[in-house]
């Protein structure tokens, strides 16, 4: 099994190295095949392992890393219930968002290009996944961030699509840096990093530390899967192109802070589960009123995201793992299918904004049928898959949380079931939208390899919820390490979840589409002053601009003045100082030095020049000085 | 034979090797003024030697005859090369050692 096991990650390493390195030379359309066959490698390796998995079996790898010191550093992949969700999540999701993204994509003039980052994204989201290691996961953390920074801003000549990268790459990184700070700490407190040593940590270590260091890494979480505070960068993620939008920002990366909170969930003490139930809650709800205002389907589709991963991190808090991750599985089908259905919109009718389209049930018949399984499922209308995982979230609300909270969580579901009928009903029926600019467009269904994946995940969204279901024993809960689910269908919640999700429905129909004005007229100017006050969604984004960007950018300018007064000058003066001892320095070496060496070469000269005169070449003078020198030492010397 | 006619002898013969040397301007001519100042070295000694019996100073009357062979081996190639080089063999024609 190990094999299986290496194949996962190694096999969209290996399409990405092929695509990076000579991609533009492949045709167009293999650049993304390659990457569809190696995510479907992928998704068979880990089917592969799935019969030792259910079975409860842990498989694992393990090198050594670094032999320095004790303990040795080791890393490792390791599958377990957890992680092999994930893996199927990842794998079978993304396999058929690189499929549609073949269509999508197609004549992009860097299609290779973002079948490579693709690739990378998914082999840095397995190894994410596979970890057994806080290290190799902080490793792979910030690679799928990078994957992530790159395919936003894949259309870098968008200026707001580069700004969206920078903004979700630095956002993120407060989380990460929140993460690192928490693995540090607990390296140096704990001893050991690795996940299946987390366990023991509860009686050795003390309560205040634990809340600490689980409270940062739950910021590294809060940064990936946007959560309240750090959420700003997602809805501006959405200038990527759609698939990766699907793939990154809705199925698999921003569900990663689910996965890392799941995965140290026995750091997590009651103090800071409060924490993750508090912001779980708050995002769930806060997002989807902004959900509700929105009119590009883009962004209604991310606040939707950020209140459904609230609604995880709610689950989390009330340490019901098994169900946070249950619901990350159906959520996304369900919204990778969504996000396909809108790119599937956006490829028809290059419009997405929801005042301009309309009708198109007729023209993109297949779209809109899997739009609505995935809105109904969604919704969590019984029996597709959102139902069970949500109204098993409900349920644990009931029974484990405050008295408040499933009122809260209801609120959330109407206000779920609202956004995304508004979003399927102005889309998808009432009026052909009205033809902008005069010229007429003829929406058109989108090519089979676009179809095909998005039926597939139709298949998911409706049925992948069964696996959770109490009809078939709740294998997927099993898998998870619930030992005792809950028995049989709760039919008080079932009645309270549909009724949320009829009130949703109807809201959708009457204020959505309709336009009615439900409110009493007392009411109305708060009404206004709410729906103003989501539709700006809460100025977070104007406080950030005020209270952080402005006062950096501030310091930066300070910074940059002094700069350019006080160093530059400085600078300056040493230079100028030593330009003025230079031309000194000249002048004496022009004056005196020059004159010693040329006055030692002219006088050596002349001397030489009067002494050539001497040297005749005559042989008969030099004799006859010989000679003559001879007579005058004998005769005249002795 | 009286030693002083023997001495005028050498002198006069190494007199007018010196005067052969400073008036000659063919090369060959200057060769034959040198043999005439080796002999009359060579002669010096051999004379002496009889003078005061030192039998040992005749060898170095022989070493001069050796001496004067391979000058003149030399002194002959030295001329040959320079009637190549120079087309003439007439000392003062040459000043290859000027500076």
């Amino acid at each position: 099994m190990t094999p299986a096991l290496l194949w996962i990650p190694l096999l969209p390493l290996a399409a990405f190295a092929l695509l990076i390195t000579c991609g533009r030379r492949l045709p167009p359309p293999a650049a993304g095949w390659v990457t569809v066959a190696a995510l479907a490698g992928s998704a068979g390796a880990t089917l592969a392992l799935a019969e030792p998995v259910f079975h409860g079996h842990r498989l694992a790898v393990r090198w050594a890393w670094l032999s320095a010191g004790d303990p040795r550093w080791a890393l490792g992949l390791s599958v377990d219930g957890l992680s092999w969700l994930m893996l199927a999540v990842v794998t079978g999701v993304g396999t058929m968002i690189a499929c549609y993204s073949t269509g999508y994509m197609h004549g992009d003039p860097r299609e290779s290009r973002f079948f490579a980052y693709l690739a990378l994204f998914c082999a840095s989201m397995l190894g994410l996944v596979l970890a057994d290691h806080f290290l190799l996961l902080y490793v792979c953390w910030e690679l799928v961030g990078l994957c992530s920074y790159l395919l936003i801003s894949f259309w870098f000549e968008k200026p707001a699509a580069a700004a969206a990268g920078r903004k979700a790459f630095i956002t993120t990184r407060i989380g990460d840096a929140g993460l690192l700070a928490g693995v540090l700490w607990l390296a140096f407190a704990g001893g050991s990093l690795r996940f299946d040593a987390l366990a023991g940590l509860q009686d050795t270590l003390p309560g205040g530390l634990l809340t600490a260091i689980s409270l940062l890494i739950f910021l590294g979480a809060v940064g990936k899967s946007a959560q309240v505070p750090l959420h700003v960068w997602l809805p501006d993620a959405m200038e990527g192109p759609t698939p990766v939008s699907a793939l990154i920002h809705a199925a698999t990366m921003v569900a990663a802070g689910v996965y890392l909170v799941a995965r140290t969930l026995p750091l997590f003490t009651p103090e800071s589960l409060q924490v993750v139930l508090a912001v779980g809650i708050l995002t769930h709800l806060a997002a989807g009123t902004v959900a509700l205002t929105m009119t590009d389907i883009k962004r209604v589709l991310a606040y939707s995201t950020i209140s459904q991963l609230g609604l995880m991190m709610a689950a989390l808090g009330l340490g019901a793992a098994a169900l946070a991750m249950f619901h990350l599985a159906t959520h996304a089908c369900f919204k990778a299918l969504l996000f396909l259905g809108a790119g599937s919109v956006i490829h028809a009718t290059h419009e997405q904004e929801l005042g301009r389209l309309g009708a198109l049930r007729r023209t993109m018949p297949w779209t809109a049928a899997v739009v609505l399984i995935a809105a109904v499922s969604m919704s969590g209308v019984f029996p597709l898959s959102g139902f069970w995982s949500k109204d098993a979230i409900l349920l644990a609300a009931q029974h484990g949380g405050p008295p408040w909270l499933l009122g809260a969580l209801l609120v959330g579901a109407a206000m779920t079931t609202a956004y995304v009928f508004r979003l399927y009903l102005r889309c998808f029926h009432g009026a052909p939208a009205p033809q902008a600019g005069g010229a007429a467009r003829h929406p058109h269904e989108s090519p089979l390899v676009m179809v095909l994946p998005m039926a597939v995940l139709a298949v998911g969204a409706a049925a992948v919820g069964l696996a959770g279901a109490p009809w078939l024993g709740h294998p997927l809960l099993h898998l998870l390490g619930v030992t005792e689910p809950h028995e049989g269908i709760d039919v008080s919640i079932l009645l309270w979840s549909t009724g949320a999700a009829a009130v949703g429905l109807w809201l959708a129909w009457a204020v959505g589409v309709r336009r009615a004005r439900p409110l009493p007229a007392a009411l109305r100017p708060l009404g206004t002053r709410l729906y103003t006050l989501a539709a700006n969604k809460y100025y977070v984004d104007a406080w950030y601009q005020r209270l952080v960007i402005g006062p950096c950018l501030a310091a930066a300018r300070g910074l940059a003045r002094f700069d350019l007064r006080v160093i530059d000058r400085a600078v300056d003066g040493t230079g100028l100082a030593g330009r003025a001892v230079a031309i000194w320095k000249e002048r004496f070496d022009r004056l005196v030095v020059d004159r010693l060496v040329n006055g030692t070469a002219s006088a050596v000269r002349l001397g030489g020049a009067g002494l050539r005169l001497v040297q005749t070449g005559i042989v008969h003078q030099y004799l006859l000085v010989v000679i003559a020198a001879v007579v005058f030492v004998s005769v005249v010397l002795r | 034979m009286p030693v002083r006619l023997i001495l005028l002898l050498s002198h006069a013969l190494f007199a007018l090797g010196v005067y052969g040397i400073l008036t000659r301007r063919h090369a060959i001519g200057l060769l034959l003024s040198v043999e005439l100042i080796l002999n009359a070295a060579a002669l010096n000694f051999v004379l002496f030697s009889r003078v005061f019996s030192h039998v040992e100073a005749q060898a170095f009357a022989l070493f001069i005859i050796a001496l004067a062979a391979c000058e003149a081996v030399v002194g002959l190639a030295i001329v040959i090369g320079l009637a190549r080089r120079a087309q003439t063999v007439f000392a003062d024609q040459v000043d290859l050692l000027k500076g």
